[in-house]
């Protein structure tokens, strides 16, 4: 028998291929110094952390679902209720209990706690919802959605129903947004190689061996569901202080097509297809939108129909998936294959 | 019941008013192999697949030296120390051989790096260390196979059934599954339920032999005496074994 390296060393390269990626959008942002730059750069960060989160459950159980925006939603109203002043809060939310009215944490604890909370929610959900599987699942997913949706649309006295929530302290700087990136990196990449993204892995390929095998693929689930809940909770928390304002319909419908976009143009079932997705999409949008507002090309201005963005990211979506069915990154993760790793099969990782 | 061994009892099911299972009474014991024969649509994969919590038997009850497991789900059933094989592999296609294994020692609770040091000594046992880190999806038909035999014998269970192990091998390779099955029991001291279609490789290999056909146990006893029995012939008459020209 030939002495094997731990799963941790075997697999390191991967996120910090990842992570170099990221760190690199940072210093582009922090060298180019400009505000709309990083606006565009703190937007593709937050989808980083969204469908990484994404990832956690969906790449690793193999149930699509369409409810984790449900749990963004969570994370960024919790935010603002922490961190809203709390005279604007008595106005607007008057609702709220005593102790939230009061409150004014800093952003990094809003954050925190956003992300607790979806993960709470997707604990008590999640017990109930992990018993289905395959399309059941799916569908319940986004029947869980649905109901956050009109819960916060309609709740007026905590959520401000459909109005805009504002006053929600606004994070201009970069690198909060690409730590929070690179955490949700790390989190998904150690839960992947973890004794229960293994046994996740093992039951979206086969299920019925993998029970075989002595997998409680129910429990195993419901792991999952939590942490990439606390991930996409902490995604909405950061984009609520991305730019001030939320909605609930901020986090319904558009952004769970986009987010699931990327992840399946990326390639689903491993974190540097998430990743991959989110910077490719995201160079698309930002050229559409350019064509949107109009492009100056020799002289004439070229312009493309407010709206057309949505279609174009669906025919493109459509078009990679032909040419790659499992995504760009065919499913397998990206390593670092020369010195000082030994040469792996990119499949043998998670 | 019985102890050291793993007890069907009176064990009934029905699909839709299809009776597959009418009463069956099997035991599996502890170091010795078992053999399940009868014709296809006889029942044999139902009663597996009630053995190890996969379906629940519309009457009866399965017991485990002298434990009744109380419709206990099938991961639990694995926890207990009762593995199967399936007869369509249905291994971990997109995971390398070792993690294959190694699902079965996090399932159990092992770490992660236990369950791979269980995986890479179960896969030096079978002899098939090379195959570890290749892909299970990848892998021609018998390796398949052989790899299945070792992810259920991970952690070494007490009961091992093996749902036609042998289906599209030559005569070589079923020879060395012979051989295999008899480390299993002397070296593991597994029970052995063998469910084959190759008589001759029952009647060699197993200590004691059930007959199911349409969901009844028609006949049971030793190699020598199922060999003779005038209602196995029966059974068989006219069937794939029969077609087949094997020995009965
Ligand atoms: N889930 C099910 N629903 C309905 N009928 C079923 C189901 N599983 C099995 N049956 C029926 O029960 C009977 C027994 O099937 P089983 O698979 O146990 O036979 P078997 O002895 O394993 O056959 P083979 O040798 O072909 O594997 C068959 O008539 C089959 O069609
Ligand atoms: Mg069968």
């Amino acid at each position: 028998m030939t002495h094997r390296p731990s799963i941790f060393l075997r697999s390191l390269s991967t996120p910090l291929i990842l992570i170099l990626v990221l760190v690199a959008f940072l210093a582009l942002a922090t060298f180019m110094n400009s505000g709309p730059f990083n606006q565009v750069v703190i937007d593709g960060l937050v989808k980083v952390t969204l469908v990484v989160g994404l990832y956690v459950f969906i790449g690793n159980s193999g149930v699509l679902s369409f409810g984790h925006i449900g749990f963004t939603c969570l994370g960024a109203y919790a935010t603002a209720w922490l961190t809203i002043p709390p005279l604007m809060k008595k106005m607007a939310l008057p609702g709220l209990p005593e102790f939230i009215l009061e409150a004014k944490l800093p952003y990094g604890l809003g954050i925190g706690f956003g992300a607790l909370f979806a993960g709470a929610f997707a604990l008590v959900v999640g017990k109930i919802l992990m018993r289905l599987s395959g399309i059941a699942a799916s569908i319940a997913t986004f029947a869980m959605l649905a109901v956050i949706n009109t819960v916060y649309s309609n709740w007026e006295r905590v959520t401000g129903a459909t109005s805009s929530v504002v006053g929600i302290p606004i994070v201009r700087v970069v690198w909060p947004y690409c730590l929070a990136a690179v955490v949700s990196i790390v989190i998904a990449h150690l839960y992947a190689i973890s004794r229960s993204g293994l046994a996740l892995r093992a039951a979206r390929d086969e299920a019925i061996a993998a029970s075989a095998s002595g997998v409680d693929i129910g429990r195993e689930r419901l792991i999952a569901f939590v942490i990439s809940a606390v991930i996409t909770g902490m995604g909405g928390a950061l984009s609520a202080h991305s730019v001030g304002v939320v909605t609930p319909d901020t986090f319904y419908l558009n952004l769970t097509f986009i987010c699931l976009s990327m992840l399946v143009v990326g390639g689903m079932n491993s974190l540097s297809g998430a990743v991959m997705g989110v910077v490719v999409l995201s160079v698309i949008i930002q050229v559409l939108r350019q064509f949107e507002k109009g492009v100056s090309l020799g002289g004439t201005v070229v312009s493309i129909p407010n709206g057309l963005q949505e279609i174009a990211i669906g025919i493109v979506m459509v078009v990679i998936l032909i040419a790659r069915p499992t995504g760009l990154t065919r499913n397998q993760e990206i390593v670092w294959q020369g010195w000082p790793f030994k040469r792996v099969s990119a499949a043998t990782e998670p | 019941m019985i102890a050291n061994a793993l007890t069907s009892v009176d064990i009934s099911v029905s699909f839709e008013g299809l009776k597959a299972l009418s009463a069956v009474n099997i035991a599996i014991t502890r170091g010795a192999v078992t053999g399940l024969i009868g014709p296809n649509g006889a029942g044999k994969t139902t009663l597996v697949n009630v053995l190890t919590g996969f379906q629940t038997a519309t009457q009866g009850h399965v017991a485990m030296d002298r434990v009744v497991l109380d419709s206990a789900p099938a991961h639990r059933i694995r926890h207990l120390g009762i593995a199967r094989t399936f007869q369509s592999g249905r291994l971990f296609s997109d995971l390398p051989v070792l993690d294959n294994l190694a699902v079965t020692g996090v399932g159990l609770g092992l770490s992660r790096g236990d369950s791979e040091a269980r995986a890479a000594a179960m896969l030096d046992w079978m002899g098939i260390s090379p195959l570890a880190d290749r892909i299970a999806g990848s892998l021609p038909y018998t390796d398949e196979r052989r790899v299945a035999i070792a992810r259920a014998l991970m952690l070494e269970p007490k009961y091992l059934l093996l749902d036609e192990p042998a289906a599209g091998m030559s005569a070589a390779e079923g020879d060395d599954l012979v051989a295999l099955i008899r480390r299993i029991v002397a070296e593991i001291g597994c029970g052995v339920l063998l469910i084959e279609h190759n008589i001759g490789m029952v009647l060699r290999i197993c200590d004691h032999i059930y007959v199911l056909d349409s969901g009844e146990i028609i006949e049971d006893g030793t190699p020598a005496s199922i060999r003779t029995s005038e209602k196995v012939r029966h059974a068989y008459m006219g069937t794939q074994a029969d077609a087949e020209g094997e020995i009965l």
